[in-house]
């Protein structure tokens, strides 16, 4: 297996995996000296969330949208009226469709 | 008494059940320069999970009695608790409060009390070694 060289860098194979293999090897022996008398299926082996009841997997993310709660807040004026648009009825869809086809449409007509 | 069984760092959980802080100033106290319990191995940790001892101050308010025990059952075996302060004894400045539930050995087993309003760091620390002995002992009887 070839080293590679760059410049005053170099990138080798056996180098990597011997790197690779210590680290894992240091991590298992700091994980074997941790605590083992958890009890399983108990609140000992829980998650802990500062004394909160522990949510069931699937709904103990934090949701995207409260990131960017200050972007839509300063984009207030513009996100308001198009959520309302945004209705969820197909009916309403093709009459946006059909209106700004129409629309359109006349444009081109009176432009040529 | 020397230590033979419990041969590693103590470490503690603080948990808050509704104290006016004044406990909570006094545990700080113990870890600063003047007491510096830490260069014994005695250090406050960020979860129940890697303590050794429940340290609860306060009286227990209604909100914090299900918090409380949730965060008892999550310190492993053997775990021991220590009461600091003496609202969490018997109500203290807040007897006979609306929202109390406490005192805290209503609510989950104590092993420790350290009277005072608040207790002095010198008693905090005498607590902290009753402790860390009945730790000792409790690993004595599983060696043998």
């Amino acid at each position: 297996m070839a080293t590679l060289g760059f410049g005053l860098d170099f990138w080798d194979p056996i180098v990597w995996v011997s790197a690779f293999v210590g680290v894992m090897a240091m991590a298992h022996f700091f994980r074997s000296r941790g605590q083992k008398k958890y009890k399983k299926g108990t609140a000992q082996t829980q998650i802990f969330l500062s004394g909160e009841e522990v949510p069931e997997a699937e709904r103990r993310h934090i949701k995207a949208h409260n990131i960017y709660w200050g972007f839509f807040q300063a984009l207030k004026g513009y996100y308001d009226p198009t959520i309302k648009a945004h209705t969820g009825i197909i009916n309403d869809y093709i009459i946006w469709f059909t209106a700004i086809a129409a629309a359109t449409a006349v444009i081109l007509f009176i432009v040529g | 008494m020397s230590l033979k069984a419990f041969k590693r760092a103590l470490w503690l959980y603080h948990i808050n059940t509704g104290s006016c802080n004044g406990c909570d100033i006094e545990i700080l106290a113990t870890l600063t320069p003047r007491y510096d319990v830490e260069r014994f191995g005695i250090v406050l940790v960020g979860s129940p999970r890697h303590a050794d001892v429940l340290l609860v101050t306060g009286p227990v308010s209604r909100q914090m009695a299900p918090r409380l025990k949730r965060v008892y059952e999550q310190v492993p075996d053997p775990k021991v608790v220590l009461q600091v302060g003496s609202c969490g004894m018997e109500g203290g400045v807040f007897y006979e409060s609306y929202n109390l539930v406490g005192p805290v050995d209503q609510i989950i087993p104590v092993d420790v009390y350290v009277p005072g309003c608040p207790p002095r760091p010198e008693a905090i620390i005498e607590g902290v070694v009753n402790v860390w002995v009945k730790l000792e002992k409790a690993a004595e009887q599983r060696i043998t």
